[in-house]
């Protein structure tokens, strides 16, 4: 690692001067199976953001990316390249599919807020790629659709652009998960916890709204209360980005407020909205430029337009009379003005379904209705629809009832005295302190626990690199400042971070601490001593 | 057809038996007709039929633990004869012989006296035997009610209290102990009394209503007309208004009289009759039978007016319809002829031929004639007398639900009926428990004595009583339960049944049990029901009580021991508690053995709907707050595994829906084999449940040997060899984790050193490094 760091900081000090005039953020994603000829690099170029970077500053970000790419798949053919940490930038890479690229560049600017941990910000590629492929299906499936690209190339503009401006942009500016976020955790759903009467009748639930669909077909469902998943019958990768996609536009907290819903995890910092025509016009745009450039590389799909749907952007759904929330962005029915109704991939099924969403008070029921077992579409939907309503109705009045008496409100769990992260790798589960009390905490503290998650990201990445199948277990606990401990603890793929502000001096207090909450939140799985 | 149940797998009772009828009468009728005999009279207090000769009077006991024929017989003098009692402790036997007369003589010392009233003022209208506290007799006469007890000493009768009133005549029934005198121009006002073990109760005088026929004739209720029925331990009484063409339903209440509601008619002769707390009510001019089931408060009939059939054998099947009308032609008399009388609760007599017959509820024709499948257990579940017959019923009924794949609301609403109906048994089985009363299995045991020494105690050979028990059994019992009585006959007194073994419990477990539905419908009503408590109080107290009435009332219990043979011969349930087996409730365990675990093998694929009627299950069991075995919940995890419901499974195991269990840890961890994340909820769960042992046993096969130490220090396992440990350390390879471990116990158990374990791994450490 070290010597390929040597390299690149040769390459990033060309690069600064050329970057220096972005916002602070560069985002691309490439196909290096495409634009292998001399003359036609372009067309490896699928996205880049800002949209109104000049080619040449677009050809050699991605010059270089390839380049090391190339470079360090000569040692590493599996893993070639994570990160590059320069002096003024860092890039991080995410393989999102074989030989797909995406990079995200970040300026190390002077500005204290601008540190990043690695890991974090490849789990924002990983994030927008799975939501990507949820709605449109894989990139390389749209290529291969498509040859020219501009298929692939549209989806994506207008795809991650919503998903840049709508949920990471602060003020004039996209702002990548910072230090600041070091107690969350992306690509994991958070659960409520639920007594065993109350996961019994919910079940029970899920087997009727499961068979709301004619015929056999028993449908896949999942249950959110507030923003917290209370049931799945997904598989974990299904799970995870619809329950992102969900807490992200389709719960009622998502609804109702015109904020960036990931402030869910840093409400502190004040989050401007972006006026939403502004934005889009701006996209409609910078759409057009981008097509027209890209129509100089591939001829083939000058006249042709597609209607993309737009399922990042916000404000596009609401809530109806009858419960059930929709949207408008996936176009009309032909030559009617009824809204078709989203539909989704699901990976492990292999499938297109309809989404279709209900959502009674703080029970948002998200039920996904295989494409293929409707034959006459929009009216099946109405049907199935009609079914839901009829059979489900007092059951699902019910479970919110219960829910609602068991609810522990917004700090349900916190646990006093500790700022914890809690993650369950096997489940895709994660667990945290509120983040309005996490916002109580020091920079100091922050920056510790940043930079204590990267060493343990390090450490995770070596022993997996040694030996895939075995999980390395450690503990670290540092003293900070203002008498904090900054705890680390993974044991066999759970991982528990936590801040402890003026606490003890003594080391045993900090261990204590942790088998204490181990024993009262996580079944004692991190108490072993 | 006829779809009996009567193999060990029943098939689903649902094609029913054609429907011809709900209610059989059985051949062969008991026999009472010897040539001399001048008439047939009915002693309910004791359950005797009763038939005088010129000089003796012959006893047929048709109570559950009965002997029949030949008939016992007493002498008694001659002379005209209206009516007979025998006491409740059998020994006096009390003879009407005029309006003005009753004779008493006392069966051990032969002694007889006479208690006469005055000519010239009243008439004695009739007399019974009593259990209450305060006295044993009662005569009714037309001037009022005379309370006497006996005094064996003396052998006479002393007068205890005399009420005075005028009584036209009087309705009486020794199952709900209550006396109803007529007074009044139209015989209309009544005043009652419950003389029960607990005291005297007095009713509240009341009024029944009667339509007008004409405009001047006022219409008089006669004795016929009434009806006092115990259903579910309640007492009612049925008025039969002939000129309103309406049946009057009144319930008695310990302070009030309600008229529930009227009932139809179809017919100017009207018979009631009490099955199992079903009440019947005999058309006998249609010659058809409505059937009610008035738990509940609706007066709806079960189902449609269907006619009582004369059957032959329950268990041979198709032969059973032909044999019937060769029957019908064999038996002299009509079905609903004059000559028939309807006896207190559940008996026909035909008089003119002497015999008689217990009339039986054909369960599963009545099961098999509604398609509203969880009323129809709830109906099954109601029933006590055929509790192992109900109980197959009910899960042919469940298996054929979920095979069929019906709706799961239906089905989540029919496992409802089951698991409350059990739950409510549990309940009442411990509050049995936790009263001053015996334990449901203790009631069991002492009943079965009872019975016993009844049979002993009846002045009759032991020898005797078998043969003739063989001999009758062999005629009257066919079939399975024939081989039923046979397999259970050599541990235990031969008895022989009237009726057949499984049906005769009914009036008894009416009593027992029924009391005790009586009791939870008592906790509903305010005003404090009238019910026939006198069995549940006889109950508790009878343990010690040689009383013949305690052998009356336990003595069923015994005679449902072929039933409890035969269920165990179902290994499953021979746990079952003894209070279970009075009725056909059926408990989580039974759920899963014959519902759910024979469902699975016959499904084959669908396993996810087979999960979501076991999560209904679920959900009514933990509503119940009982308990499942961990079988089922295996079984769970196993169709879940089988679609690859992994992250389903996951959360049931999240969520506790699957609660944790040893069991349930190593099915996970079986599972785990092929998904990791699966087996550390295995793993996670053994933790959880202090397994210790197989904890650090699954780590260390997981190579996981540090943390597997560290856990053993902690818990201070020492019972996983050290050698695994050791084993697990060299596999990896690693001379300083070698060292560690062997340090470790060398330090942990101080004999290690010493064995030859140490040795050998120390002289691999030393290879190794």
């Amino acid at each position: 690692m070290s010597t390929e760091l040597q390299v690149f900081r040769n390459c990033s000090t060309g690069l600064s001067s050329m970057t220096a005039i972005n916002e602070g953020i560069q985002f691309c994603i490439f196909d290096l199976r495409r634009g292998q000829h001399e003359g036609q690099e372009i067309d490896k170029i699928l996205f880049f953001s800002p949209s109104d970077c000049p080619f040449p500053t677009q050809l050699s970000v991605i010059g270089l990316c390839e380049g090391i790419i190339t470079f360090t798949r000569i040692f590493s053919p599996g893993a070639p390249c994570e990160v590059i940490e320069a002096e003024r930038h860092s890039h991080v890479f995410y393989e999102a599919e074989s030989d797909i690229w995406m990079v995200v560049v970040v300026d190390k600017n002077k500005d204290a807020e601008s540190i990043w941990r690695g890991d974090a910000l490849r789990d924002v590629l990983k994030e927008v790629h799975s939501l990507f492929t949820m709605f449109h299906g894989s990139l390389r499936a749209l290529l291969e659709k498509q040859p020219s690209g501009e298929l692939a190339r549209s989806h994506l503009y207008s795809f991650i652009t919503d998903y840049l401006t709508e949920d990471f942009h602060v003020g004039k500016k996209i702002q990548m998960p910072s230090f600041r976020d070091c107690l969350s955790e992306r690509k994991t759903v958070q659960m409520l916890t639920i007594s065993r009467e109350v996961a019994i009748e919910v079940q029970s639930l899920v087997t009727v709204i499961g068979s709301s669909c004619t015929g056999n077909t028993i449908c896949n469902s999942m249950i959110l209360f507030q923003d917290l998943l209370v049931s799945t019958t997904l598989s974990p990768d299904d799970t995870t980005n619809l329950f992102t996609y969900a807490v992200m536009r389709l719960t009622p907290h998502a609804l109702t407020s015109n904020t960036n819903s990931w402030s869910y995890l840093r409400k502190g910092t004040s989050a401007p909205s972006v006026p939403a025509n502004a934005a889009v016009s701006n996209a409609g745009s910078a759409s057009e430029g981008y097509q027209h450039r890209s129509r100089d590389t591939s001829p083939g799909g000058q006249s042709q337009r597609y209607h993309i749907p737009r399922p990042l952007q916000r404000d596009k759904w609401s809530k109806r009379k009858d419960g059930f929330v929709v949207t408008d962005v996936w176009g009309a029915e032909v030559g009617t003005s009824i809204p078709l109704s989203p539909t989704l991939w699901l990976q492990q099924t292999e499938e297109h379904a309809y989404l279709c969403v209900y959502q009674h008070r703080n029970l948002t029921i998200i039920l996904l209705i295989p494409v293929c077992s409707l034959i006459n579409g929009e009216k099946g939907i109405s049907l199935v629809k009609k079914q839901l309503l009829e059979n489900a109705s007092q059951k699902i009045i019910n479970v919110e009832e219960k829910l609602s008496r068991g609810w522990g409100g917004e700090n349900a769990y916190h646990v006093s005295g500790y700022r914890y992260l809690l993650v369950d790798r096997d489940m895709g589960i994660s667990r945290t302190s509120p983040p309005g009390k996490v916002t109580t905490l020091t920079k100091d503290s922050l920056l510790a626990l940043n930079k204590l998650r990267e060493e343990v990201d390090l450490e995770k990445s070596r022993a997996k690199r040694d030996k895939p199948d075995y999980r390395k277990d450690f503990e670290v606990c540092i003293r900070a400042r203002n008498n904090a401990w900054i705890i680390a603890k993974v044991t066999r793929g759970r991982e528990l971070y936590m801040v402890l502000e003026k606490a003890n001096e003594t080391l045993l207090y900090a261990s204590d601490a942790v088998e204490k909450f181990s024993n009262r939140y996580c079944d004692g799985a991190f108490s072993l001593d | 057809m006829l779809g009996k149940v009567s193999c060990d797998q029943p098939r689903a009772g649902l094609s029913g038996s054609g429907a011809l009828s709900h209610v059989y009468i059985q051949h062969p009728p008991l026999r009472c007709s010897i040539p001399e005999t001048q008439g047939l009279y009915y002693d309910d207090g004791n359950k005797l039929i009763l038939a005088p000769t010129c000089d003796q009077v012959l006893s047929w006991n048709i109570g559950p633990s009965s002997q029949l024929d030949p008939p016992n017989s007493d002498s008694i003098s001659e002379g005209p004869v209206l009516s007979i009692r025998y006491s409740l402790d059998k020994k006096v036997i009390g003879i009407q012989r005029s309006n003005h007369e009753i004779q008493f003589k006392n069966r051990e010392t032969g002694e007889t006296f006479s208690r006469r009233c005055r000519q010239d003022s009243e008439s004695i209208l009739g007399f019974f035997w009593t259990d209450c506290p305060s006295c044993d007799i009662i005569f009714i006469k037309t001037s009022g009610m005379d309370l006497l007890s006996y005094e064996p000493e003396l052998n006479t009768l002393r007068l205890v209290e005399a009420k005075r009133f005028h009584v036209c005549w009087y309705a009486y029934t020794h199952e709900s102990r209550l006396v109803l005198l007529a007074s009044g121009m139209q015989c209309n006002i009544f005043s009652g009394y419950q003389f029960s073990s607990g005291g005297i109760i007095r009713l509240p005088k009341f009024e029944m209503t009667m339509a007008k026929a004409e405009a001047n004739h006022k219409p008089v209720l006669a004795a016929d007309d009434i009806h006092i029925a115990t259903i579910y331990g309640r007492i009612y009484c049925l008025q039969l208004d002939r000129a309103g063409m309406l049946l009057n339903l009144y319930r008695f209440y310990r302070d009030a009289v309600v008229q529930q509601g009227t009932l139809p008619i179809y017919s100017s002769r009207i018979a009631v009759s009490v099955v199992d707390n079903v009440l019947l009510v005999h058309q006998v001019d249609a010659k058809v039978i409505i059937l009610y089931d008035i738990f509940l408060d609706s007066l709806a009939p079960i189902s449609a007016p269907l006619p009582l059939l004369l059957r032959a054998t329950s268990s041979s099947g198709r032969q059973t319809l032909q044999a019937d009308e060769n029957l019908t032609a064999t038996y002299g008399g009509t079905i609903y002829g004059e000559s028939w009388t309807f006896l207190v609760p559940d008996l026909i007599c035909d008089v003119n031929n002497g015999l008689l017959w217990k009339i039986c509820l054909d369960l599963e024709a009545i099961a098999a004639s509604s398609s509203d499948i969880p009323s129809v257990l709830d109906f099954l579940q109601r029933r006590r007398s055929q509790p192992g017959m109900i109980k197959r019923l009910c899960l042919a009924i469940l298996r054929t639900i979920i095979l069929e794949r019906r709706p799961i609301s239906m089905i989540a609403r029919a496992i409802d009926v089951i698991v409350t109906s059990y739950s409510h048994l549990v309940k009442m089985g411990s509050a049995l428990l936790g009263g001053e009363s015996v334990s449901p299995v203790q009631t069991e045991h002492s009943g079965s004595q009872h019975g016993v020494n009844s049979v002993l105690a009846s002045e009759e050979p032991t020898t005797r009583i078998v043969n003739r028990g063989k001999s009758i059994r062999e005629e009257s019992l066919t079939g399975a339960e024939n081989e039923q009585q046979q397999s259970t006959a050599p541990s235990k007194p031969k008895q022989s049944s009237f009726h057949s073994v499984s049906d005769s419990e009914g009036d008894a477990n009416m009593e027992a049990v029924g009391t005790s539905l009586g009791d939870m419908s008592l906790a509903k009503s305010s005003s404090g029901d009238l019910h026939a408590s006198v069995a549940r109080e006889q109950m508790r107290k009878a343990t010690g009580e040689q009383n013949s009435d305690a052998d009356f009332e336990q003595s069923p219990l015994q005679s449902e021991r072929p039933e409890q043979s035969r269920t165990l011969s179902d290994p499953y349930v021979s746990n079952q508690q003894g209070s279970q087996l009075t009725s056909g409730a059926i408990s989580p365990d039974e759920m899963y053995n014959f519902v759910f675990a024979l469902v699975e093998d016959e499904m084959g694929g669908d396993p996810g709907y087979l999960v979501a009627t076991m999560v209904e299950f679920l959900r009514s069991v933990s509503k119940e707050r009982l308990k499942v075995h961990p079988k089922l919940y295996v079984m769970m995890i196993q169709l879940l595994a089988r679609t690859n419901r992994y992250a389903e499974l996951a959360l049931f195991i999240r969520n506790k829906i699957i609660e944790p269990s040893k069991d349930v840890a190593f099915q996970l961890l079986e599972l785990g084999h092929e998904n990791l994340p699966i087996r550390k909820l295995g793993l996670d769960m053994l933790r959880q449940l202090s397994l210790h042992h197989d904890y650090v046993t699954e780590l260390l096969q997981d190579g996981h040997y540090l943390e597997a130490l560290r856990y053993a220090r902690k818990y201070k396992v020492v019972t996983v060899r050290p050698s695994l440990f050791l084993e697990a350390a060299i596999a990896n390879n690693n001379p300083l984790h070698v060292a560690a471990v062997l340090r470790f116990f060398s330090d942990f158990t101080p004999s290690f050193k010493s064995t030859s374990d140490f040795d050998r791994y120390h002289q691999i450490l030393i290879e190794m490094s």
